[in-house]
Parts: C-alpha cells; sequence; structure tokens
C-alpha cells in the first residue's frame, strides 16, 4: 500500500526524484514552488530576483535529493532549503551594501504617524510596499509576519541581537504604513 | 496625569501580545488614555494581520522551462566521464589477474619444499599479496568513484542495504589484516583477504549495474540486480 504524507507527497513521488527523474520533480515543483516564490521574491524585494532564487533551491534540491532521508516531508525540507538559500543571497547582499537599514532613521515614530486608514490595506499595495522596504529590515519583516518566525529564531539565523529584529519589524511596519497610506 | 508615549519597539511588542506582564500593565494604562498610540497599535496590528494574511505568488510559467531544462543538462553532465569507466575496468582486470594468480600459488602444494625455500616462497607470496592489493584497491576505487558520483539515484532503501553491506565486506578486510600483521605467512589469513577483496569488487559492480540499469529505466533490469543486494551478515 501506498501511504500518502501529510503534504501530499507519496514516497513513490520521492524515490522517483531521487532516480533524478526531473517530470517527478516537475511534480513537486507544481506542489511547491509557489510558497517558495513567495519568499523567495519577498526576502529579496524584486520578482526577478525570486525568481533566480527559485531557480537555484530546485536545481540545488535536484543535486541535493539523494540525501534526503525522509525525516521530514518533503515539502519542509524544500523549504528549509529555500529558506537557507534565501538568508544566504541576503547575508551575501548585506555584506555588499553595508546594511541598507542605516536608510531608516532609529525608531523615529511620532504620534503623528498615526493615522487612520479608511480601507483595509489591499494585498497588491502591501506586495509593492514591502519590494520598497530598505534591504534588512524587509527580510526580518518577512520572515516576522509573513512566515511568522518569532524574534529569537529570527535573530539566530540572521546573526543579529534579537533586539535589533523587534526594532526592524518595528521600523518595517511604521515604513509600510506610511507608504500605504 | 498622562503618561509618555512608550517607545515605539515597546508599543509594538505590546501589538503582538508579547510584552512581559509587569510592562503590560502600563502600556495598557496608557493606551487606554492616549488615542493617539491607541492609533499607532491598531495600525501596526492592521499590517502585522495584513501580511499574514498574503497569498502566495505564483512564478512565470517559462520560470519551470527554465529550471527543467538546467536539470536535464545536469543529469547529461553528471554521469561518469568515460575515462572514469575505462580506468575503472583496466584496473578490474589487473586486479583479477593478480588474484588468480596469487590464489594459484596459495593452492600449490608445499610437501617437497625444503625449509629454505618455504621461506623464500613465504616472502614471495607476501611480496604478490602486496602487489594484489595495490590492484584491487585500484580497482574497488574506481568503481566507488562511478557509484558515489551517482549515489543519488538509488532509493534510500536499496542505498542502505549497499552501504551494511560494504561496511560488512569492510570489517572483513580490516579482521584479514589484522590477523596479516600478526601471522603474515599464514595462508588462510592471506586467501580471507583475498576473498574480501573480490567480495567488494562485486558488491561494487553490482551497484554501478544497478545504477546503469535505473539509468536507462529498466525497471526489471535493476529489480534483477537488487534481489542479488541481500543483506550480508545478517
Amino acid at each position: 500500500m501506498t501511504v500518502d504524507r501529510p503534504d501530499g507527497e507519496s514516497p513513490d513521488l520521492v524515490a522517483r526524484c531521487q532516480a533524478g527523474d526531473v517530470d517527478a520533480f516537475g511534480e513537486l515543483y507544481a506542489r511547491h514552488s509557489a510558497r517558495i516564490f513567495s519568499l523567495a521574491v519577498r526576502m529579496a524585494g524584486s520578482p526577478e530576483t525570486g525568481e533566480d532564487l527559485l531557480q537555484e533551491v530546485f536545481l540545488q534540491a535536484y543535486r541535493k535529493i539523494g540525501g534526503f532521508k525522509g525525516d521530514a516531508a518533503v515539502g519542509t525540507w524544500l523549504y528549509r532549503l529555500a529558506l537557507n538559500h534565501c538568508l544566504d543571497f541576503v547575508r551575501s547582499r548585506q555584506a555588499r551594501m553595508d546594511k541598507a537599514t542605516d536608510a531608516i532613521e532609529d525608531d523615529g515614530w511620532s504620534p503623528a504617524l498615526a493615522a487612520r486608514r479608511d480601507t483595509p490595506i489591499a494585498r497588491m499595495d502591501l506586495e509593492r510596499a514591502i519590494a520598497q522596504l530598505p534591504a534588512g529590515c524587509r527580510e526580518v519583516f518577512v520572515l516576522h509576519d509573513v512566515e511568522g518566525y518569532e524574534h529569537k529564531e529570527i535573530a539566530a539565523m540572521l546573526g543579529i541581537a534579537e533586539g535589533t529584529s523587534k526594532s526592524q519589524v518595528f521600523k518595517a511596519r511604521m515604513k509600510l504604513r506610511a507608504l500605504l497610506t | 496625569m498622562t503618561t509618555p508615549h512608550p517607545d515605539g519597539v515597546t508599543l509594538n511588542d505590546y501589538a503582538d501580545n508579547t510584552l512581559a506582564a509587569s510592562a503590560r500593565a502600563d502600556v495598557d494604562a496608557h493606551v487606554a488614555s492616549c488615542g493617539e498610540c491607541r492609533l499607532m497599535v491598531e495600525g501596526l496590528r492592521e499590517v502585522q494581520a495584513a501580511a499574514r494574511g498574503l497569498a502566495p505568488l505564483s512564478p512565470r510559467p517559462e520560470a519551470w522551462r527554465r529550471i527543467e531544462r538546467e536539470m536535464r543538462a545536469t543529469r547529461v553532465a553528471r554521469r561518469p566521464a568515460r575515462w572514469t569507466w575505462l580506468a575503472a575496468a583496466a584496473a578490474l582486470v589487473l586486479a583479477t589477474f593478480m588474484g588468480v594468480k596469487l590464489a594459484d600459488r596459495l593452492r600449490r602444494p608445499a610437501a617437497d619444499a625444503t625449509a629454505s625455500r618455504e621461506v623464500a616462497t613465504a616472502q614471495s607470496v607476501e611480496a604478490e599479496l602486496l602487489q594484489a592489493e595495490q590492484h584491487y584497491q585500484n580497482a574497488i576505487a574506481g568503481l566507488e568513484k562511478i557509484a558515489n558520483s551517482e549515489k543519488g539515484s538509488l532509493d534510500p532503501q536499496t542505498a542502505s542495504t549497499l552501504e551494511k553491506n560494504l561496511t560488512v565486506i569492510d570489517q572483513a578486510i580490516s579482521e584479514s589484516r589484522a590477523a596479516l600483521r600478526s601471522q603474515p605467512s599464514s595462508e588462510p589469513a592471506q586467501a580471507s583477504l583475498l576473498e574480501s577483496f573480490k567480495s567488494k569488487i562485486a558488491l561494487l559492480q553490482n551497484t554501478v549495474a544497478l545504477i546503469n540499469e535505473m539509468r536507462k529505466g529498466d525497471n526489471a533490469g535493476a529489480a534483477s540486480v537488487v534481489s542479488g543486494l541481500k543483506p550480508k551478515g545478517t
């Protein structure tokens, strides 16, 4: 009997992927590419770079799936691979850009910024606004508010202090409010 | 009296309900009496809720075509080069020849040998054993190179059986070597070492054959090879 995994992947699909079957990878891609692409686009701030990251993640998965032991669902394994790849991208870009987060002034909120919105935030507007966030606070915001990681986890992933993660999320939310008003 | 506005990060934590209980009471009291901070908290929560509710984005259809093309190109490129196969085959022929030659020497009766000729023969067998061992190691290295480069194409259960068998054979090789170190002229130990090398080569040959069948997409051929890979030492 074929036992399906919680994420719907059958061991057969994993075995075919491990045998290098490109069509099987196509099935894996159909199931998981949207989640990985969303993460990549939002972390990178551009659909073009997001697509490059998506490609790199799947090619990396193709090379590494032989080592997949089945301890977790293959979707979880793939997402972890994608997250690590996006984090590598962020780290190398941060090194190049010398922390562009300085573009946002430190804790620059004032009650005057607290304007009420009359309409709910539209998804597409929010996507565009996220793309406009400065590199640095955008990744922390995406990891915290979109992907649901805790500040402690983000601090460990990005090698920053937990307080820095909190302050970046606050700055990102403030900036987004300003962009969406 | 109105208390000063809490700092932004504190309000942010308050909005996320992650503020420590001790600090929360103060912020609660301030927010209850400060319309601006209340608006700020609402705004922070609104962004957070909208972000959490974002729908997945879909890549363009051509994104997969690009990946697929790369994967198919990688699949061709990662096959071992022809010279790797040729080198392995040449090493295998030499190892087999040396093994047969040595096995023949070990089988030859030494009834007519004098004491001094026995010593000379023992030394010569040891030298040949060393030479044969070197050739076996070369053949093993060549086959391992091919097997390792394509290990990813094996399913985990088969790969695990192969690993277990290799471990058992490596253990036998270690034991034969240990026996030969204490008794270099021991014929049973020499024969056992040769047998272990042959077993390792046979297993690696089967692995390479299995990889070939899977590459050709011949499931029946692959199944036939797998049936010969029963776990050893169990």
